[in-house]
């Protein structure tokens, strides 16, 4: 069925209506015509019974004005033809008259009875009213008001918000304006005030300008590990507020009331985990459906932690929080600690099942902190828990443990005393202020010096062989037997085997338990070899335990065989050598090759093996000159070598020469002795203590109950745990040319006239009694006392050389009991041996110990040897000058027999 | 219409302090109540030169110069309970039907002359009770149009005209309460001495 159209003001469609009446056959008038209008579309729906005809013509008219006509297409159902038309004014603005009529082609039926809708603006409606109330519009619609002025006021002006707007006139009362292309309203809504032409509001409506529901990004997740809840965005802002138009969301056909319409996201809870979730938003201009799905397991976002505490301490912090849900307590969490400080955030990591308490370490002590935690589930994580609230703490005040404190002595017996302080405490603490202590015992509580020092640690030598120990994984692997005495653990020290002088010493405590270690450092150089030494730790002095040296890596001998020297021997060649110094061996030697230079070329003689080897003799050689190479190796290689040439006589004029020597050094001292005998020397002026520098060692046996006092004993206070290492620069010297293999036998101990320090050799003031008038010219006598250590059975009647002319003679004092009575401890030990320093008198309590003994020598006076006093022939000490004056005949001839001895 | 309770007229002469701070807080609740005024018509976009006939909200017997003091107090009081009762009623209905759950200044404002209107009803009560002793009335809220209108338009209309109302009210509470025979008294006093004061400079 199809209407036909028209659409023209009244008077036109009069005129169509009669070119209709050319047709034979006339359709029936539309009959029982009604008007159902819906006043919220503004629609009205038209239905009449129209006979046997498919078309028809309606009229719509402005009662009043008479003005509009439309043009529409009509459907016919169920026998009744109906038909819907949407007014572009509210209906309620004015009365509509309609009309319909039949069409057949060109031939049309006459109009039926007029139907009319009354709009409000009938008289019997006085007041003033504007259509439409409440609308609810998308953004970007037009929307037409009409305004129904008061009975008997004037019409002024309808204004869309502050505007004033263009009005058309819809009847008597009732006007009209549309404003297109509305944009969104504000939370109230838009107002549009309809006024009289005295600008008094009449009435007025409010428009809702809006948009339907946009969300986006709905995802679930569970916090109880049961449970979902959904969270979404809310998308654009709807500007549709107030109850009737907000925006309704429902999430698995559950209304989800709790969802904030203030935030940009919304919530939404489901008491059991569904995995698939459908989200629908919903307002009065549409709706919106979103959708997600996943496995419980792949969706945990763990609460805040609750409750948190702490416990504080200097350099850390226990932090504990609880959880809410008993779920948790089997669930891999991860955690982030966020720790701020000083307005500087940092974030540590912690993991671990049901995590509930974690250490914070690398805090400063005394400091403001303040803390918070998330988690996140270990397995599948799925995103960082909500963080708890803030805990704010302040750490402890720390007091930093001891420093790590080790002692090393030098040649010249002055202590270096060392130590480790921790890199945290540099590293917090600006300023470091250490306190060194030195305690000293008194003399009677307990006689403890650096000469039973020495002894100590040639007993230990002699108890202890070093051990070669092979660097390896970047440290020298050490292990040695538990030590019943280490009660503190033990202390393992090492530096550079060839050093005389400052040493590099370096050490590392390990804990009693332990028993072995990598000694590890990052100043090993190759080449250099290393002693390392065990010292126990125990309230007494540390105890050497064991011995090792070893090298970070071998090389080849820096330097060849020193002194070189052939000799023929009968009819073979003696080749000698001297032993390379340690610095320059680079590496354990193992041998000496010898070789025969022949031309270019050397030919390899034989291999020494023994490295204390120091000659080889080469047998079987025809007379001729000859040329000898000698290269000590390591287990890196051979040294460049030494050369060294030599003749090759026959036998018997080596036998002639050999005599003829002989007699011509027999002959020069013959004449020496006698012209010494009877045309000596004028003696040079005597100086005491005009000791040569190069003075070699004076051997002596040890003996074990002797003891030498110095200048200050120090006090061993077992109370701490600083150590005292032996002294070392001894046992370096006896083994400077030896192989790390020390002798089993005791040793003869050398002690060196060694000056300490450069400056020129003042005559030194052993004695108080032998003292030089030299020494006696300065009130302060610097001198150092070196190595010194006697042996009273081994030596025999040795006595320290007296001076002529000693200070207590001199000044009418007695003699020293000092002189004349050994130490209390050492008994006979002693035998004729006299300490040259008078130490007692730098100590008030020696000097009352000592009976008072020379008070007037006065403090300060340091008193030391370097020299060491040489035994006259006799038990009396006597002047050095005496004993030169009283050389007799007899005596000189038992010399020239004994210098003449080879 | 409210109730009125028929009470002994003792004519005892309400306290001057609690006239005057009664009379100093209307006159504070009346400057606020015309900033939100502005407030609300700035918000709704009600254009200065467009005229909103009043309409009286509350009902109150007639001003009459034969009333006395505690009927000018009990007159009010009620006219003030019953604005109370409207207020609150208007700032429910607003938040419910237009969203007006934003925090803005007109919010804040309102809340304001909320509350200052309950302290000045706590002391016009203590007026009142001080004038015949005995305890505030309730006022009947039957006839209020408690409810409000259904059309949003009109609900704003409504809302502007309590506000409206409430301004009024402040207005005569105001005229009301400097014109209690105590206050007046004072009044008078503090204009002599100060004209004392002046004159002594002079």
């Amino acid at each position: 069925m199809c209407i036909y159209i028209t659409l023209n003001y009244l008077f036109l469609t009069v005129c169509l209506c009669v070119h209709v009446f050319f047709f034979f056959s006339v359709p029936t008038v539309p009959q029982q015509v009604s008007l159902s209008p819906n006043l919220e579309t503004q629609q009205l729906t038209l239905s009449w019974l129209g006979g046997e005809s498919t078309t028809f013509d309606i009229m719509i008219l402005r009662t009043e004005l008479n003005e509009t006509t439309v043009s529409v297409t009509a459907d016919k159902i169920s026998g009744q033809h109906q038909w819907n038309w949407t007014s572009v004014e509210p209906l309620e603005c004015t009365s509509l008259s309609v009309q319909i009529r039949s069409r057949d082609g060109q031939t049309t039926s006459d109009w039926s009875d007029t139907h009319i809708l009354p709009g409000m603006d009938l008289p019997s409606n006085k007041d003033s009213q504007m259509f439409p109330q409440d609308r609810v519009v998308s953004v970007g619609t037009n929307t037409t008001f009409c305004c129904i002025v008061e009975e008997g006021l004037g019409f002024g002006s309808i204004r869309y918000r502050d505007l004033v707007m263009n009005v058309t006139r819809l009847s008597r009362r009732s006007y009209a304006m549309t404003q297109i292309n509305q944009g969104p309203s504000g939370v109230t809504g838009t107002n549009v005030f309809c006024s009289s032409d005295e600008k008094t509001l009449l009435n007025g409506a409010v428009v809702f300008v809006g948009y339907p529901p946009l969300p986006s990004d709905l995802v679930c997740e569970t916090h109880d590990l049961v449970s979902a809840v959904c969270q979404w965005n809310r998308g654009r802002d709807t500007h549709l507020y107030g109850k009737k138009r907000k925006t309704y969301y429902t999430l698995n056909g559950r209304d989800c009331t709790e969802a904030n319409q203030n935030q940009k996201w919304s919530a939404c809870s489901l008491a059991q985990w569904d995995g698939n979730f459908t989200l629908v938003a919903r307002n009065l201009l549409g709706q919106y459906s979103l959708t997600d799905s996943s496995e419980l397991s792949l969706r945990v976002r763990p609460v805040a932690p609750a409750n948190l505490t702490s416990v504080v301490r200097a350099w850390n912090a226990t932090l504990l929080w609880q959880w809410k849900h008993r779920g948790y307590d089997s669930l891999a969490l991860i955690c982030q600690v966020e720790l701020t400080s000083h307005w500087h955030t940092t974030t540590r990591t912690f993991s671990g099942v049901g995590l509930r308490s974690v250490i914070v370490l690398d805090l400063r002590p005394d400091e403001d902190y303040s803390i918070k935690v998330r988690c996140g589930v270990q397995q599948n994580f799925w995103n960082w828990g909500d963080w708890s609230g803030p805990l704010a703490f302040r750490t402890s005040i720390d007091i930093p443990d001891a420093p790590d404190v080790w002692m090393w002595i030098e040649r010249d017996n002055t202590g270096r005393l060392m130590w480790k302080v921790s890199i945290i405490i540099y590293y917090y603490y600006s300023i470091v202020v250490i306190i060194i202590i030195v305690l000293f015992v008194s003399r009677n509580r307990q006689r403890l010096n650096w000469f039973d020092l020495k002894k100590k640690k040639k007993k230990y030598k002699r108890l202890f062989k070093s051990k070669l120990t092979a660097y390896m994984d970047g440290g020298f692997p050490l292990s040695w037997q538990s030590d019943a005495n280490a009660s503190c653990g033990y202390v393992v020290e090492w530096h550079d085997a060839s050093c005389q002088q400052d040493c590099a010493v370096e050490w590392i405590k390990v804990a009693a338990e332990n028993t072995n270690i990598s000694a590890q450092s990052e100043n090993f150089q190759p080449g250099v070899r290393y002693t390392l030494s065990l010292y126990s730790c125990s309230s007494e002095v540390p105890q050497l335990l064991q011995r090792w040296e070893g090298y970070m890596e071998e090389l080849v001998p820096s330097s060849s065989v020193p002194h070189l020297s052939s000799n023929q021997q009968d009819s073979n060649i003696k080749l000698s050598w001297g032993e390379i110094p340690l610095v320059s061996r680079r590496g354990f030697l193992l041998g000496y090759h010898i070789y025969l230079n022949n031309g270019s070329q050397l030919m390899l003689l034989a291999n020494v093996s023994d490295p204390t080897s120091r000659s080889y003799t080469v047998k079987g050689l025809p007379v001729g000159s000859y040329k000898f190479t000698v290269k000590a190796y390591t287990s890196a290689g051979e040294d460049t070598g030494a050369t060294v040439s030599i003749s090759l006589e026959s036998y018997s004029r080596f036998l002639f020469n050999l005599v003829i020597v002989k007699c011509y050094n027999i002959l020069f001292s013959i004449v020496a002795r006698v012209k010494k005998a009877f045309y000596p020397d004028i003696p040079e002026p005597k100086l005491a203590g005009d000791w040569s520098r190069t003075q070699g060692p004076l051997d002596v046996k040890p003996s074990p109950h002797s003891m030498v006092h110095i200048v200050e004993e120090p006090e061993w206070d077992s109370s701490k745990e600083a150590l005292v290492v032996i002294p070392e620069e001894d046992e370096d010297e006896d083994e400077t040319g030896d192989e790390p293999v020390d002798t089993d036998e005791p040793t003869s101990l050398r002690y060196y006239n060694q000056v300490i320090d450069d400056r020129p050799i003042r005559p030194r003031f052993p004695d108080s009694s032998a003292s030089s008038a030299s020494s006696l010219d300065s009130a302060r006598t610097d001198v150092t006392y070196t190595g010194i250590q006697t042996s009273g059975n081994s030596l025999g009647g040795y006595r320290p050389q007296m001076q002529p002319g000693s200070l207590s003679q001199d000044m009418g004092l007695p003699a020293p009991q000092a002189f004349s009575e050994p130490q209390p401890t050492k008994g006979a030990s002693f035998g004729g041996y006299q300490p040259q320093c008078s130490w007692h008198l730098d100590s008030p309590v020696e000097a009352e110990e000592s009976g008072g003994l020379a008070p007037s020598l006065g403090s300060p006076t340091s008193v030391a040897s370097t020299q060491f006093l040489l035994p006259d022939s006799g038990s009396k000490e006597q002047p050095e000058g005496k004993g030169q004056g009283s050389s007799s005949a007899t005596t000189w001839f038992h010399n020239l027999l004994s210098s003449a001895k080879p | 219409m409210a109730d009125r309770r028929t009470r002994g007229m003792t004519g005892t002469e309400p306290s001057r302090t609690t006239a005057a701070r009664a009379a100093a807080i209307a006159e504070q609740l009346h400057h606020e109540c015309a900033l939100l005024l502005e407030l609300f018509r700035k918000k709704e976009s009600l254009s200065p030169d467009l005229t909103v006939a009043d309409g009286r909200l509350v009902t109150v017997p007639p001003p009459s110069s034969q009333l006395d003091t505690r009927d000018k107090l009990w007159r009010l009081h009620s006219a003030l309970l019953q604005c109370r009762s409207l207020l609150e009623r208007a700032i429910t209905k607003e938040e419910e039907e237009l969203g007006g759950a934003e925090k803005g200044d007109y919010q804040s404002q309102r809340k304001t002359v909320r509350d200052r209107l309950s302290l000045l009803l706590a002391n016009t009560g203590e007026l009142l009770k001080a004038t015949d002793g005995t305890a505030v009335l309730t006022p009947s809220l039957e006839g209020l149009e408690i409810d409000g209108p259904t059309i949003l338009f009109e609900v704003k209309l409504w809302i502007y005209r309590i506000f409206k109302e409430l301004d009024y009210w402040t207005k005569t509470a105001i005229t009301t309460l400097q014109g209690l025979p105590s206050v007046t008294a004072k009044e008078r006093g503090r204009t002599t001495a100060v004209r004392r004061r002046r004159s002594t400079r002079r």
